[in-house]
């Protein structure tokens, strides 16, 4: 493994050594297409249905058919937003939120050029969502609500629960859920919520990536994405990427069974806490609520310092980490997320998003306490602004 | 590896001339509200020699804004004020070799900052200006007396010759005209002149 400290798990994790192995005989002798006739083929076919169970049991799905594999979350997205569209040609209103990740967002924005009506949820200052907004925008042609569950940037959750509960009572809509931030990280329960379509993505939880899957509750009527040899059950045609399907079932298990959630809180909940109480211009963004947020991830504002310049110091130490700032001549100046919970420009240029995960250890996050002030020093006092950082 | 090409790397890890001058002279300041980059510029200037003797930078911002404010630091030191205002637009990107596209404003920011500081020297200048005759270059404070001067000893055929040798055109570029207008003028009347004596 290279000597880097990785703090970058919300972009991609480390596939797991698990995972790994029980790939391996399928990027080898075990190469059979699951559609084939002959024994060797049907024995790849098991594969992928143990896979299918192996993802139905994380996400408690009530039946193990609702699960679809797909090539990534953005895909699972997509599909799901086009699918429900497609089947429901009179509908044309969509409601979702501003912080979704772009493969909703920038869909919704393709479909709202394209003559469809779209709803966009604000959040406040802490990126929560005010479900009466939601109840308000409800209506009879709404075809789709789409929410994430995790916020990829800030990790705040969307109580979904209550917003699909919202959603059936008070209209016919479709509820898609994004999840791929979620998983692995928090327990998931779809049966016992009213969620209809919940996409996933293997590389956010110790998979590879090239591989996702899309939870379709039974009874919903999705269009198909792919049209071709009708595998998944006509759904999602294309041969199966049985290795790849394999990886994602061994990483729902490895996520199923890990039993370390509450020491990656501990070590995000020192990092988060050492740097809000050692800067003074440190802001947490997201709501201090931690129960609303993902255990992991802790997205920091440092006021008037640029998040590149951060980045790039922690990068020279091994840090690796996220910044929302896009420091560019013709790009936004923050990112749309933070832009929607009003976070003002000149913290929005310095914020840093630290996502941990299993791998990592104390005396990585130490260490990390111990290179940050360094930088941050250093870049304040280069600043024009009289900064107090400490 | 380092998140920056090497050059800009070792600039923004040990950025040179990091500070503020004490009892600058010259302070400019540039920033950019598309990016959120600010850089301010220092100098001490020395009058008598119309000449740059310390540069210093504060910067907020990406690594390509302080590598480029730690070389034009370097680059305008102990340079002519004159030298200093007709820096190519270019200078710090070919010093790096080359810069990003979406990064040459990172240069031009420092280089408007220059201009800035230059122009807060010339203003402060200018306030003093008591002459009668007609000012030409504003930046500079240079007279249309000292420009014809100039053309006439040194044969002067070129703006460029003109801000080299008395500063004038070297700021804003505003006064470009006239000064072409002058030139023009000097030699037209100087070939007259010449015509007539053959003439003779």
């Amino acid at each position: 493994m290279r000597d880097i400290i990785y703090l970058d798990n919300n972009a991609t994790t480390r596939v797991a050594p698990e995972v790994r192995d029980a790939m391996l005989p399928y990027l080898d002798e075990l190469y059979g297409n699951p559609s084939s006739a002959h024994t060797f083929g049907r024995e790849m076919r098991r594969s992928v249905e143990r896979a299918r169970e192996q993802v139905a049991e994380l996400l408690n799905a009530a039946d193990v058919n609702e699960i679809v594999f797909t090539s990534c979350g953005s895909e699972s997205d997509n599909w799901a937003i086009r699918g429900v569209l497609e089947q429901q040609p009179d509908k044309r209103h969509i409601i979702t939120t501003r912080v979704e990740h772009e493969a909703v967002r920038n869909w919704c924005e393709r479909l709202e050029k394209s003559g469809y009506e779209v709803t966009w949820l604000d959040v406040d200052e802490e990126g929560l969502l005010n479900l009466e907004d939601l109840r308000a925008a409800l209506r009879p042609d709404t075809a789709l609500v789409s929410v994430m569950l995790a916020n990829n940037e800030t990790g705040v959750l969307f109580p979904i629960e209550e917003i699909g509960r919202t959603v059936r009572e008070n209209s016919e809509a479709v509820f898609h859920v994004d999840g791929v931030q979620a998983v692995g990280k928090i327990p998931i329960d779809l049966r016992h919520t009213h969620v209809d379509l919940f996409a996933l993505s293997g590389h956010k939880f110790h998979a590879p990536k090239g591989v996702g899957a899309l939870y379709i509750r039974g009874g919903v009527n999705l269009a198909p994405f792919i049209i071709g040899g009708g595998q998944e059950r006509g759904r999602r045609s294309g041969t199966e990427a049985v290795p790849y399907i394999v990886a994602l079932g061994a990483a729902c298990e490895l996520a199923k069974n890990f039993d370390g959630h509450a020491e990656v809180r501990r070590l995000r909940d020192k990092l988060e806490d050492t740097i809000l109480d050692t800067f003074t211009k440190a802001r947490l963004n997201g709501t201090p609520e931690r129960a609303r947020r993902l255990p992991n991830t802790a997205n920091i504002s440092f006021e008037l310092i640029e998040g590149e310049s951060i980045l790039a110091h922690l990068n020279e130490a091994g840090i690796c980490v996220s910044t929302g700032s896009a420091c560019n001549a013709e790009s936004h100046v923050s990112s749309a997320v933070l832009r929607a919970m009003n976070v003002p420009y000149t913290v929005a240029q310095g914020s840093i998003r630290f996502s941990l995960g299993r791998y990592n250890t104390e005396s990585e996050i130490d260490r990390t306490l111990d290179m940050l002030p360094a930088i941050i020093k250093r870049l304040s006092e280069m600043s024009p602004f009289e900064i107090k950082q400490t | 590896m380092s998140y920056y090409p090497a050059r800009i790397n070792e600039h923004f890890l040990n950025p040179r001339n990091v500070g503020e001058c004490d009892d600058a002279d010259a302070i400019g300041e540039a920033g950019s509200f598309t990016c959120g980059a600010v850089v301010r510029l220092s100098l001490k200037i020395d009058a008598a020699l119309q000449r740059i003797t310390d540069a210093r930078f504060k910067a907020a911002g990406c690594g390509y804004l302080i590598a480029s404010a730690s070389v034009l630091t370097e680059t305008i030191k102990d340079l002519a004020i004159s030298r200093a205002a007709t820096l190519h637009e270019n200078a710090i990107a070919d010093w790096f070799g080359e810069l990003p596209a979406d990064k040459t404003h990172c240069a031009a920011l420092c280089h408007e900052a220059l201009h800035a500081a230059l122009a807060n020297y010339h203003n402060a200048a200018r306030e003093e200006w008591t002459g009668d005759e007609a000012l030409i270059c504003t930046c500079f404070c240079v007279s249309e007396k000292t420009i014809e001067r100039v053309i006439e000893t040194g044969s002067l055929r070129t703006i460029e010759q003109v801000t080299r040798a008395c500063n004038a055109g070297g700021g804003c570029r505003s006064c470009h005209p006239l000064i072409e207008d002058i030139l023009e003028d000097y030699w037209r009347t100087t070939a007259l002149t010449s015509e007539e004596i053959n003439r003779l």
